[in-house]
């Protein structure tokens, strides 16, 4: 285990934790401004997985990167859409629909897959490049960790002060807030509820697309059944570890992100455990965790999550 | 003068249920104008239609004699009209500030709210009101959030103000000087449309209408008519709650609270230290604003919910934080005050939820399962003997008005009670008929020697119902009247808060 | 003119019937569109999914054979439905009664069949009730949300099967995860000569039949129902609503243990990651569909029992991936969702003139 402590290793670790961090943070970034607007999208997975699906075929036919990031934001925003239209204007049980979205992602993702790329050998994607930042990248430590990453990367860790000055200094972000708390506020005003509730949870499904799209053409050139493997279930154990609060967000997605890299680590080096138990760490913080926000004083969760709202019901 | 606002022939349909049929009435520039009516009169539906918040069937609104086209709220506010409804619509977590700007045009892109406050302390101001900007809503009084609403209303430029039964959750002293702001608002040319059924703040309007059944009955100017005179309209009979009933013989103590302290919904302390004792054949009234404690304190009681300190006693035995089945088992029944929420589970029928609590007791199951026969022929003994109207047994309860609904839950509380009723807002939101009905059957189970205890916010219900009368404020008792030494004003003045002179207890002689 | 959408008092049968024909015909239109665009012949297609799903007598028993863990799969996400408990763990817990009913297997050697397999039936039942339990427990606990709780308890049972396929319960004469053969004494008998219907089928109809009775006719039926519809008049009239949670989750957990045990036991004859093809998640579906309702769970479950041999099917004879049938199945319960608006809920045109 001493080898673990090796500079270049820690480096290593540490570098992964903010590379893996990178979908996580976006998918709960998403999600958190969706629960913010009242509703609870349990199709972060499918979401991510149709991104990450999207992402990949932009790229591979385009041979671009960024078509791919576009598609996939494309295919984010559609599956929130369908959530939305669901949860919004049919006011649909939200638990049930998320779940569907998945499963339609899942049975989707695949099928167009093996219609479309199986038949060629071993299709691969352009994957986005690294883009070490001039000066910063050369730091010792900090440099190789933080400032030779890819460019979503250093997106993700932006979007968390972005969305933390959306959601509590404009307009839109108040009014996001509110429908979360008391729609009727919204409502009485005059102003459209249901619109707001789309305006959110498209937005949130676009991120939460990014994230899937990074899970594809961030990563690796190629596209395997599953390929998300549950980063979308932790993106919402995420948000109520971090306690419905962007830095909250960003700290528990970290969590997850450096178990994760150093238990490939521990792998690589060799160490005699059974790798089924790496695996299976993260859902067993996820619990953990959870567990550990009941015990901790008042929860910032949305008064109004799941429940859709109805003029003047009794 | 020309009025500022017509209501002409506005019609509207609920289900095929007529909630307002044919209904006009004018409101003057710097007039209260009253709408008075029973509940279920339609005057809450008259004044969203003229919110924008229904649309009517039929008939048109006007002001200054432009016909309005009401699509939304957005219309109303656009033409001048503001409303304050009677359960508020507020952000509890947010401040006052952030309830006040949201949605109008001065939550610029990036909010910037100095010029809000600005403008909105200068309400407050000419009206001479005291409100902290930053405050959470969560952490003002009623009173104190009532405003809000007010000058959410008035910052959004409001010359017509419709307020829902503002006074239902005030205490004597703040709806007068809810009063005197009207007053002031209506010299400088608002007006004001006042929604309520309580007689006593009616005759400070100017004019009013009165609806019944969803038709106007007429509007009267205020000086030129009298109390019966409203009443007879409104009910369309004489009616007497006021008299009182006859007294019955107080027993031994049934429920004993000694010190008892809980905690609300937030985890703040909602009951401190309570101390009050109910006795065979005597009902307790609790008088008190909403969310001083009264519902935590039902709560406490049936189990619901856990006492932090203290005890309660029910027949001689111990029950503090015993379950709420164990409770109910030992003879006590309970009224919740949100009859759809807590007292009945709306998709059930009505036989099943005339069992509810009761599902596994030997009259209604056998081996685990369920005797429908046993469960049919109660129900069917129920509907009777409370005359409930329903098609059938098999209905579902959401389906019932509040009145019947309320039956069910009486029919059920009493049938699975031996000892004590507690009631929450009982008759909140119920028809005079239903009222005394339910005034009746209580005191029927008073004289079976029951102890009751009933919290309302309506002092005259409780003057008449009540042996006693306590009053309950930030989750103590402050105040104790028998019922032949009930002093209102003084009541009042304890429900707000004020110590001193007025909170010196009047004790009461064993009875 | 615009459109008023208003609540029902009580939703209306016939368009709780119509919304079904309905979400099934635009899903037919939806897959017909995605068979074209895999190229395929849609009377081809066609066909090939009605002989794969009924086509004859040897499609019929194998659609049951398929039926049957879905059955029970389905009435475990209905009995928890019921208490809107959102138990997703089925997957999980029918591998969690697998692995029980596998160790009990190993542990007991071979007992006449008479004793063996009611065991093996009662281990998957507790296996998957302790699993169950777990996630009722952590929320009637630590108000742990069931819906990410047993979604994360599904991939650590997973890895936890994993790592016994490849350390002690590994068939060391196979390259893949997989156990060896359990005993002859411990396969579940057929019902019929010539068929691999196994005894499970019966034991699946008998437990929708039993779970049918609890819910509309016992007082814990009537309690889960109240908690449901109401927890906090249900809590308020002293139903222990943590009780019932618990209580909700270990039955739950426990019909889905059995499906567990009849893939094991009836179908693979040994222990493997792939015992379930999504069981636990199609059950969800079929129980949304059949409106939570056990009898009409057996009939949506041979439907779409039938429909996922009728798949693969199809992928033999036309090359359309049998992938397609997971992603109509989720197409036909949004559908379905969709249109179950139109029972709930009345659409008034009205006019702002």
């Amino acid at each position: 285990m001493g080898d673990l402590f090796q500079e270049t290793i820690l480096i290593g670790i540490f570098a992964a934790t903010i590379r893996i961090a990178t979908p996580l943070i976006f998918a709960a970034l998403g999600e958190l401004i969706t629960e913010k607007a009242g509703i609870l999208n349990l199709g972060v997975e499918g979401t991510m997985l149709m991104a990450a699906f999207a992402g990949f075929a932009g790229s591979f036919v385009t041979g671009n990167t960024l078509a791919g990031l576009a598609l996939a934001m494309v295919a984010g925003g559609l599956m929130a859409f369908l959530m939305v239209f669901m949860a919004a204007t049919l006011k649909v049980e939200q638990v049930v629909t998320g779940l569907a979205l998945n499963m339609l992602a899942a049975g989707m993702s695949l099928y167009l897959f093996k219609v479309y790329f199986e038949t060629l050998s071993l299709p691969t994607a352009e994957v986005m490049p690294y883009l070490p930042i001039p000066v910063l990248a050369d730091i010792p430590w900090l440099g190789p960790i933080f400032f030779q990453q890819k460019g979503l990367t250093y997106l993700a860790f932006l979007m968390v002060p972005a969305v933390w000055f959306f959601l509590y200094r404009t307009k839109w972000g108040l009014e996001i807030r509110v429908l979360g708390e008391n729609p009727k506020v919204i409502d009485t005003k005059g102003m459209s509820v249901t619109l707001r509730q789309y305006g959110a949870v498209i937005l949130g499904g676009v991120l939460i697309g990014i994230g899937g799209a990074f899970v594809t053409i961030g990563s690796v050139v190629r596209f395997v059944p599953d390929i998300t493997a549950g980063r979308g279930w932790l993106a919402l154990v995420i948000v109520i570890a971090g306690n419905w609060r962007p830095a909250g967000v960003l700290l528990a997605a970290l969590v997850f992100a450096f178990l994760d890299a150093l238990q490939l680590q521990i792998q690589g080096i060799g160490v005699d455990l059974p790798y089924q138990i790496f695996l299976a760490l993260p859902y067993v913080i996820a619990i953990v965790l959870m567990v550990a926000k009941s015990r901790r004083g008042r929860s910032e969760a949305p008064a109004r999550l799941g429940i859709p709202y109805f003029r003047g019901e009794r | 003068m020309r009025p500022v606002l017509s209501v002409h022939e506005v019609t509207k349909k609920f289900h095929q249920v007529v909630a307002n049929d044919r209904v006009s009435f004018d409101v003057m520039p710097g007039e209260i104008h009253c709408l008075l009516g029973e509940n279920g009169a339609g005057k809450s539906t008259i004044a969203e239609c003229i919110y924008g918040f229904h649309r009517p069937d039929g008939g048109t609104i006007s002001v200054r004699s432009k016909e309005l086209d009401l699509r939304s709220p957005s219309d109303a506010i656009r033409s001048g009209i503001g409303m304050v409804h009677q359960h508020f619509v507020l952000v509890p977590s947010m401040t006052v500030l952030e309830n006040i700007v949201i949605g109008t045009e001065v939550a610029t892109a990036i909010l910037d709210m100095r010029e809000a406050a600005e403008r909105i302390a200068e309400i407050c101001r000419r009206y001479n009101v005291e409100m902290d900007l930053n405050s959470r809503v969560s952490a003002l009084t009623v009173g104190q959030q009532q405003w809000v609403e007010i000058v959410k209303a008035l910052f959004l430029g409001a010359e017509i103000l419709i307020m829902d039964e503002p006074t239902a959750v005030l205490t004597p002293q703040e709806s007068r000087r809810l009063f005197a702001i009207f007053r002031e608002m209506c010299e400088s040319g608002m007006s004001i449309i006042l929604i309520s059924h309580k007689l006593d703040e009616v005759m400070q309007s100017d004019r009013v209408t009165v609806l019944r059944k969803g038709k106007k009955v007429g509007t009267v100017e205020t000086r030129a008519s009298s109390k019966s005179e409203l009443t007879n309209m409104m009910v369309g009979r004489e009616i007497d709650l006021g008299a009182p009933r006859p007294r019955g013989v107080i027993g031994s103590p049934m429920i004993e609270l000694h010190g008892l302290c809980a905690q609300g919904d937030l985890g703040t302390p909602a009951l401190n230290g309570m101390t009050l004792t109910v006795h065979r054949g005597e009902i307790v009234g609790i008088a008190g604003v909403a969310g001083n404690g009264q519902k935590e304190l039902f709560e406490t009681l049936t189990g619901v919910r856990k006492a932090t300190d203290g005890r309660v006693v029910f027949d001689g035995k111990e029950v503090t934080n015993h379950s709420p089945r164990d409770i109910q088992k030992a003879g006590m029944g309970h009224i919740p005050d949100d009859r759809f929420s807590e007292g009945l589970v709306p998709d059930f029928d009505i036989q099943s939820n005339l069992i509810l609590g009761a599902q596994r007791e030997p009259a209604f199951s056998k081996m685990g399962f369920l005797r429908f026969d046993a469960i049919r022929q109660f129900a069917r003994d129920s509907i009777e003997a409370f005359a409930i109207k329903a098609p059938s047994a098999q209905t579902a309860c959401r389906t019932l008005s509040g009145g019947n609904a309320q039956k069910v839950i009486v029919a059920r509380e009493f049938a699975q009670s031996t000892k004590a009723i507690l009631a929450n807002q009982p008759s909140r939101g119920l028809d005079i008929g239903v009222i005394e009905y339910m005034h009746g059957r209580l005191t029927d189970k008073r004289d079976e020697n029951f102890a009751i205890l009933i919290a309302s916010e309506e002092l005259d219900e409780l003057r008449s119902l009540a042996d006693r009368i306590v009053v309950i404020f930030k989750g103590q008792i402050v105040g104790e009247f028998r019922h032949d030494a009930v002093d209102l004003e003084r009541i009042g003045l304890l429900m707000a808060g004020h110590t001193g002179e007025a909170a010196a207890k009047t004790s009461v002689g064993e009875a | 003119m615009g459109i008023v959408i208003e609540k029902r008092l009580t939703p209306s049968i016939s368009w709780q019937v119509a919304s079904i024909l309905l979400a099934l015909l635009a899903s037919f239109i939806i897959s017909a569109l995605l068979l074209k665009s895999a190229g395929a012949d849609l009377g081809k297609a066609g066909a090939a999914l009605w002989d794969g799903a009924f086509g004859g007598w040897r499609a019929t028993w194998k659609t049951l054979v398929k039926a049957t863990p879905l059955m029970l799969t389905g009435v475990a996400a209905a009995v928890a439905f019921r208490a809107r408990i959102w138990n997703i763990g089925a997957e999980g817990q029918l591998y969690a009664g697998a692995i029980f009913a596998y160790w009990v297997s190993l542990m007991v050697g071979s007992l006449p069949a008479l004793f063996l397999v009611p065991l093996l039936f009662a281990a998957g039942a507790v296996g998957g009730s302790l699993y169950g339990g777990l996630a009722g427990y952590l929320r009637a606990r630590f108000e742990v949300s069931e819906v990410l709780s047993t979604v994360m308890l599904n991939y650590i049972v997973l890895y936890f099967l994993s790592f016994m396929l490849t350390n002690p319960w590994r068939d060391p004469s196979s390259f893949f995860q997989q156990s060896p053969k359990v005993v002859d004494n411990s396969l579940l008998p057929n019902l019929m000569p010539g068929t691999k219907l196994h005894m499970g089928f019966l034991v699946a109809l008998a437990v929708v039949v039993i779970v049918h009775l609890v819910m509309t006719r016992s007082s814990l039926g009537y309690e889960i129902r109240a908690v449901g519809l109401n927890e906090k008049a249900a809590r308020f009239k002293g139903i222990d609503v943590k009780w019932v949670t618990m209580v909700v989750m270990l039955i739950s957990g426990g019909i889905a243990g059995i499906a567990g045990v009849t893939e094991v036991f009836g179908v693979q004859g040994r222990l493997n990651p792939g015992i379930s093809v999504g069981f636990g998640f199609i059950g969800i579906i079929i129980a949304v569909l059949a409106l939570l309702n056990p009898v009409a769970i057996v009939f949506v479950a041979i439907l779409i029992g039938g429909s996922i041999n009728g798949g693969i099917k199809l992928q033999v004879a036309t090359g359309v991936p049998s992938t397609l049938i997971d992603a109509i199945q989720a197409i036909i319960l949004l559908f379905y969702l969709a249109a179950a608006v139109l029972a709930r809920y009345k659409f008034r045109i009205v006019s702002n003139g």
